[in-house]
């Protein structure tokens, strides 16, 4: 594994750490795997590799902080990776496919931070979350045949405590506990739990049988795969296959609607698995199998259909891997464009299984079940496309009722689970173990394919994709399985499999669908329409309408799914496909963050800060980024999560996946049922008849969509908006005052109150108030922002003060003045608007203090005068020295470049420390340890800058000018990033967070 | 005036106008195309702007005739334009003029000589000039002033439309400079880089190949924004052959030249004669010269708190400001001469206290340890060779030229 990690094509997506890991278990077992992993899988295995993959396997301890750090990083990434993924994936089944790596968004997120939270967040990211659970699972089985892997393992394992309870493989466990430790560490079992509970459950097989694990690791993936389900992706295309396989899977998905009452179904986030979803289904069954073996789980049914995959494993670990991925591969041709391929390939392998004489598990507890149901529910969600079976229909809403929390995200839906299962079965080792193998099914199949040479060509899977896209029953798809199968294998025999041109074959007749199915599908394209027609324009007014026609339709038609997962249908009032967007949203999210004990908060944090800047150049995803970052600001009672409002509230935020996950889905679909406002209509117009956005922004009537805020909570997160301000979600100003007490009384850390300010300045902004209270609010941010080290917030609010005080609103224009020509002189280094902002100054604001303390740091700055800088440093006013701080480095080491120079033959330290600002001068005569430490830390600079110390008869440490000409240099920065921004660092700006 | 016009007369003024644009269309006349788009700067076209503001149905004469219904788009915008600069609006102005000169360039680039180069010209100059009226107008009525923005924005176009290859490229210097006009006015001097490459990175085409007027411009500019990077050696280059190609007796552009040429030979180590400063009249900059002289550390602080305000504007602010170390180098030259006269043998030996007793003779109080660090930065900028003992607080200068001159070299940063 530890090779593989070293080589980036490993297929190891950087964007997930644990995406990673998957790839690194799987290369040991598999080099084809990892190879072909980052094709297969496009989603998690953005190609970049990162650096942040290597860095947690090597410090295992780091586990925390890297889910909590690299994550962000990572998902950023992985959105990245999603979209390719379904670019190459699917090209053929382009509508499937986006709105796969939307799923698969909300679950991941949702998987690391607070399950709840996330599942607002979504994209690709949560996808790759969660297919790095899963995937450590898989690892740790490798691990237990492999040695290599079983050290990443280790390091894993140190992170999960929670996990001990199952007592095997530390390996696996360990994977399930970092996953935990990244959602949330304490309370957090609970939402993390469905994986976790999954993850030990599929560990428990390789404990209980050392001679198995071979076997294992096989079904493992297949476990993976039909943890897939919890993708949403994976369970449309498990919930057909079921069928196909000979109810099998549909028993199962009998037991689901059974279990339906458990609000587990939810958690497979329908984007997650998209591409999986095949794969993922085959898989499930085998798993379980084994399951049933060690623990006596779940899925006889499933159990039996899949034994064959273990028995061919058996022999050499190896080897069955090698075969499991043949199958794989077969699976995941057809999984690209549907399930119901994959299905075939189970029907194969169904047959097997008999052979394979596993011991029958005894009845699954129900806890087990619960994954199946997931999947069932994933499908539908996943391919709104794709008329989902009535039975998982139903499923999902029976479901609906007795889960409200889970609705939000699926990560919500999985804690509950947990804890449902646990209140029932006790123990719940079981259960949830699907969902944690989704990913490394898929990552299975993904390389099977590769290994298999991609088995069939992309233009066969657009064949096949496009088939089953038609597909509106399970006759018919089971109709074009059949087919399909037909005309795959005759082409393999004759030869043509590869020289055909797929694209261009006629697809074959199919028997006729059921109208109603035909309607839903209808229903969810205009949907999906009216989607796209709002997101045209952001400015336009928050319609009606279109909301009342898009909700039924959605509930009905749109894959079981969505409404599952979402309970769409129980609640929203509001389903207004703007309101997603606003505020409402937000303050969900706030209730909803789970309470995160220290650490864990400190990376959610992390990730925002480290998101903040991603988010200005990513445009679609941005919201999501922002979303996430601010759940993963607060953390606040779970007690809240329950309440009917925050359930409303979820529901709205999963509506928002929803549409724009069918968006995605259906793209190009142009005609619009929207009606506009007579404003909205007005706006597009002018937006049309002009050539470019920016004169449609200046012809926008402001006044007409001006806000006036009605919200009356104080405290708000700030969400970036994509749609016309609600006035329900806007605080008017006597509120916000409130907020910027709030905030400026808060003891809390910076990160939140920037948030905080944010929005309040939003709010600000929507309502078109400038004032003085504008210019506090921005004054307070700068100040913060400056204290923290935030230059680039900073930046945004003193370009606002500007005009600001431009307008003639008071404020502390003086100051804020010697903060601008500070960062102007020392950081942008620009002298054009240096001069200009020193002629800009006023004769009154060079009479003030700051302003003439800034004046003189410039001036010796310019000429180099260090002595001086120093001097001014220690007697700033104001907030100047924070500035200053940024400079210190610099200017010490040109001072002592300077020095080295100048000075024969030596110069004491002592001195040096007293010049540059080590210690106080020499006159103010502080305590002597003060001076001391500061010596000696003049003595670690020098040294760490290369210059050339030696004793004097007295035993003072001197500077030796000559020999240090030449051996100065400035160290590479400790905290280094690749990215070459330092601020952006998120280890270092978290460790400075208050 | 236009009170007294008969609709017969400003008809037929309107008419001539007409004809006369598109004849010299026709015969691709650029000499006589050119003076009848000059909106702001030809007087005869006062004539017909009464004419215009005196007969308002001017679009019917326009598309009466063929010949010239297929210049409407030119000639509507033009005229209203023409009219609304009479009549003082000139925002107004401004942007119909800019639709006119959009639609003249679209027929500009079907032409494959370049005979309307002038005329070219002409409308990039009286596009600045109307969208600086406009800006003025604009921004007294309390409205954002954003012309001179558009135009900068329309010229980028007609550069492009002149840089590529072929006999247009010689008009595309004159362009640049133009635009440089309106970026340096705008503040927005990032902008020119872009245009500063494409015109020095083309090989087909030779610089020296460019008419001198436009050279001298674009060298100026150019020099200045060296001026700004406080890359000395470049802006000497530019602005001196900017400077040698000048008519001399066009007293006021030498002296823009010189504004910007004198600070940097100052920073080179190069002194102008008072004379010439007289001629030009760049006084302004004697006080800085003198203290350069005589080592007057306080003299040149005063020059410059006395001209901050001019000399911010102009940018050379910082420029001058950095000259300080030189006045102390020349400073502690002038001890060291005077230690030689008394006593040769111990001249190289400069105590730290001589330095700062000279300096608060000059009114500047500092104590040791600015001292010596300012000591130190000499010696570090190679202004002074020598070294500094810390223990007994003593300069010690090298034996051989002790005191560097820069002679056209910039002071090492």
């Amino acid at each position: 594994m530890m090779n593989q990690g070293g080589e980036p094509g490993a297929g190891i997506n950087p964007s997930s750490s644990e995406v990673n890991y998957v790839g690194q278990a799987h290369a040991p077992s598999n080099p084809y795997l990892t190879s072909a992993g980052p094709q297969l899988w496009p989603p998690p295995q953005p190609p970049p590799p990162q650096p942040a993959p290597n860095s947690w396997s090597y410090r295992p301890e780091n586990s925390n902080t890297h889910n909590g750090f690299p994550s962000n990083y990572y998902y950023e990434m992985q959105r990245g990776a999603s979209n390719q993924s379904h670019t190459q994936t699917g090209p053929s089944t382009t509508p499937n496919m986006p709105a796969q790596g939307y799923n698969s968004t909300p679950y991941s997120t949702s998987y690391q931070s607070s399950p709840m939270d996330y599942s607002t967040s979504f994209y690709g990211n949560s996808y790759g979350n969660s297919s790095s659970l899963q995937v450590a699972p898989n690892q740790n089985t490798g691990a237990s045949y492999q040695p290599p892997f079983q050290n990443s393992v280790g390091h894993t394992s140190s992170s999960s405590t929670s996990t001990t309870t199952m007592s095997n493989s530390n390996t696996y466990y360990n994977a399930s506990g970092d996953h935990q430790n990244t959602a949330s560490t304490t309370p957090s079992y609970q939402s993390s739990g469905n994986y976790y509970q999954q993850a030990s459950h599929n560990y428990a097989y390789p404990s209980y049988n050392t001679s198995y694990q071979p076997q294992y690791i096989q079904p493992y993936y297949y476990n993976q795969t039909a943890g897939g389900p919890s993708i949403g992706t994976d369970t449309t295309s498990s919930v057909p296959s079921g069928a196909g396989h000979g109810g099998s899977y549909m028993g199962h998905g009998g037991a689901a609607g059974g279990y339906s009452s458990h609000p587990t179904n939810q958690p497979p986030p329908p984007g997650t698995t998209s591409w999986l979803p095949d794969a993922a289904t085959p898989a499930l069954p085998p798993v379980q199998g084994i399951g049933a073996t060690g623990y006596q789980t779940q899925y006889p049914g499933q159990f039996q259909a899949y034994p064959p995959q273990p028995v061919d494993s058996a022999p050499a670990p190896d080897k069955l891997f090698v075969s499991n991925n043949a199958n794989q591969g077969n699976i995941i041709y057809s999984q690209p464009p549907n399930m119901h391929v994959s299905s075939t390939n189970q029907f194969q392998q169904a047959p097997e299984i008999p052979q394979r004489q596993l011991p029958p598990p005894p009845p699954p507890p129900y806890t087990v079940q619960m994954p199946d149901m997931h999947q069932v529910q994933g499908g539908s969600h996943l391919h709104p496309n794709m008329v989902q079976m009535p039975d998982t229909r139903q499923v999902s809403k029976m479901q609906i009722p007795t889960n409200p929390r889970i609705a939000p995200g699926l990560a919500t839906g999985a804690v509950k689970v947990d804890r449902g299962s646990i209140s029932t079965s006790g123990l719940a080792k079981p259960a949830y173990v699907s969902v944690s193998v989704s990913k490394s099914d898929t990552k299975l199949a993904s390389t099977a394919e590769d290994a298999d040479k991609g088995a069939f060509p992309v233009s066969l899977k657009a064949y096949v994709e496009r088939s089953f896209a038609r597909c509106k029953t399970d006759v018919q798809r089971n109709a074009n399985q059949n087919r399909l199968k037909e005309v795959i294998t005759k082409a393999t025999t004759e030869g043509t499999l590869f020289s055909k041109n797929w694209d261009l074959e006629p697809l074959f007749p199919l028997p006729s669908g059921d109208s109603t199915n035909t309607n839903n599908t209808l229903d969810s394209t205009v949907f999906s329409s009216l989607n796209k027609e709002k997101r045209k324009s952001r400015w336009e007014p928050i319609e009606e309408t279109p909301q009342k026609k898009v909700e039924p339709l959605s509930n009905t038609s749109n894959s079981g799914p969505s409404n599952t997962r979402y309970n769409r249908p129980e609640a929203t009032p509001k389903t207004d496909g703007r309101n997603w967007n606003t505020m409402i949203f937000v303050k969900a999210q706030k209730h909803s963050n789970f309470n995160n004990s220290g650490p864990g908060r400190f990376k959610k944090q992390k990730t925002n800060v480290f998101i903040r800047k991603q988010t200005e150049h990513t445009d679609s995803s941005s919201d999501s980024d922002k979303e996430r970052e601010l759940t993963k600001y607060y953390s606040s009672a779970i007690s809240l999560a329950n309440s009917p409002e925050e359930k409303k509230k979820r529901e709205h935020r999963s509506k928002r996946f929803d549409k724009r996950r069918i968006e995605s889905a259906t793209p190009n679909n142009s005609s619009s049922i929207v009606t506009r406002k007579a404003n909205a209509m007005l706006l597009a117009k002018s937006y049309d008849d002009n050539n470019g956005p920016d004169q449609a922004v200046e012809d926008i009537d402001w006044d007409s969509l001006t806000v006036k805020g009605t919200c009356q909570e104080i405290e708000k997160r700030y969400l970036r908006l994509t749609s016309a301000p609600d006035p329900s979600t806007v605080r008017p100003e006597e509120v916000l005052e409130k907020a910027l007490e709030m905030v400026q009384t808060s003891s809390k850390n910076y990160l939140y109150k920037c948030d905080q300010l944010k929005s309040i300045r939003q709010d600000l902004t929507v309502q078109r108030i400038e004032n003085e209270l504008t210019v506090k609010v921005y004054e307070t941010h700068a100040r913060l922002a400056i204290q923290f080290g935030d230059i680039y917030e900073y930046n945004q609010c003193q370009s606002q003060l500007k005009r600001l005080y431009a307008e003639g609103i008071k404020g502390c224009d003086n100051e804020f003045s010697a903060y601008h020509l500070l960062h102007v002189c020392l950081h942008s280094n620009n002298k054009r608007d240096l001069l200009s902002s020193m002629a800009g100054l006023s004769i009154q604001s060079k009479q003030d203090d700051a302003v003439k303390h800034a004046l003189k740091v410039r001036s010796a700055v310019s000429s180099g005068n260090y002595l001086l800088y120093f001097r001014l440093y220690k007697a700033a006013p104001n907030l100047n020295t924070c500035l200053m701080d940024l400079y210190v480095e610099n200017i010490r080491f040109e001072a002592v470049k300077s020095m080295s120079k100048a000075y024969r033959p030596t110069l004491p330290v002592r001195y040096v420390a007293q010049v540059l600002g080590f210690v106080k001068n020499s006159e103010e005569k502080e305590s002597e340890t003060t001076d001391r430490s500061g010596f000696e830390e003049c003595e670690q600079w020098l040294k760490a800058h290369g210059a050339v110390l030696t004793s004097d008869s007295t035993g003072d440490l001197q500077l030796d000018g000559k020999a240090s000409m030449n051996t100065l240099y400035m160290p590479e920065p400790e905290n280094a990033v690749s990215h070459g921004d330092a601020s952006l660092a998120v280890d270092d700006f978290l460790t400075r967070a208050p | 005036m236009a009170a007294f016009l008969s609709l017969a007369e400003s008809q037929r003024r309107i008419a001539g106008y007409l004809n006369r644009f598109a004849d010299a269309i026709a015969r691709q006349d650029g000499a006589t195309l050119r003076p009848l788009l000059a909106v702001s700067s030809a007087a005869s076209l006062l004539p017909l702007a009464d004419a215009l503001s005196n007969f308002s149905d001017s679009s019917r004469l326009v598309s009466q005739s063929d010949h010239i219904a297929q210049f409407a788009e030119i000639l509507l915008p033009l005229l209203r334009s023409i009219q609304s600069h009479r009549l003082g609006r000139f925002a107004e102005a401004y942007s119909s003029y800019e639709k006119a000169a959009n639609s003249f360039l679209q027929e500009f680039r079907n032409w494959e000589t370049p005979w309307a180069m002038e005329t070219v010209q002409t409308i990039a100059l009286e596009i600045r000039l109307l969208a600086e009226k406009g800006d003025r107008e604009l921004a007294s009525s309390g409205k954002s002033p954003e012309k001179l923005k558009g135009a900068g924005s329309f010229l980028m176009k007609v550069f492009g439309a002149l840089a590529g290859k072929g006999p247009k490229r010689v008009g595309a210097l004159y362009i640049t400079c133009q635009l440089f006009k309106i970026y340096f006015k705008l503040g927005t001097v990032h902008l020119c880089r872009s245009v500063i490459r494409s015109i020095e990175t083309a090989r087909i085409f030779d610089f020296e190949e460019f008419p001198v007027k436009d050279k001298v411009t674009y060298m100026y500019y150019t020099g200045r924004l060296e001026v700004f990077n406080e890359n000395f050696l470049a802006a000497d280059q530019k602005l001196t052959y900017s400077l040698a190609r000048s008519d001399p007796l066009n007293m006021s552009n030498m002296r823009m030249i010189l504004k910007y040429l004198i600070p940097v030979k100052l920073s080179i180590g190069i002194l102008p004669k008072m004379s010439l400063l007289k001629k030009y009249n760049l006084m302004e900059y004697s006080g800085v010269i003198d203290a350069l002289k005589t080592g007057d550390v306080r003299l040149l602080r005063q020059a410059l708190q006395e001209h901050e305000e001019q000399f911010l504007r102009s940018g050379v602010y910082l420029v001058l400001e950095k000259l300080e170390l030189i006045v102390y180098q020349r400073l502690v030259k002038k001890i060291y001469m005077i230690q030689k006269q008394k006593d040769p043998d111990k001249a190289h030996q400069i105590k730290l206290d001589t330095i700062i007793k000279a300096l608060k003779w000059l009114g500047i109080e500092i104590d040791t340890d600015e001292g010596e660090c300012i000591v130190t930065m000499l010696i570090y900028k190679n202004l002074v060779k020598g070294y500094f003992a810390h223990k007994s607080k003593v300069c010690v200068l090298s034996k051989s030229d002790p005191f560097p001159k820069l002679c056209g070299k910039p002071v090492m940063t």
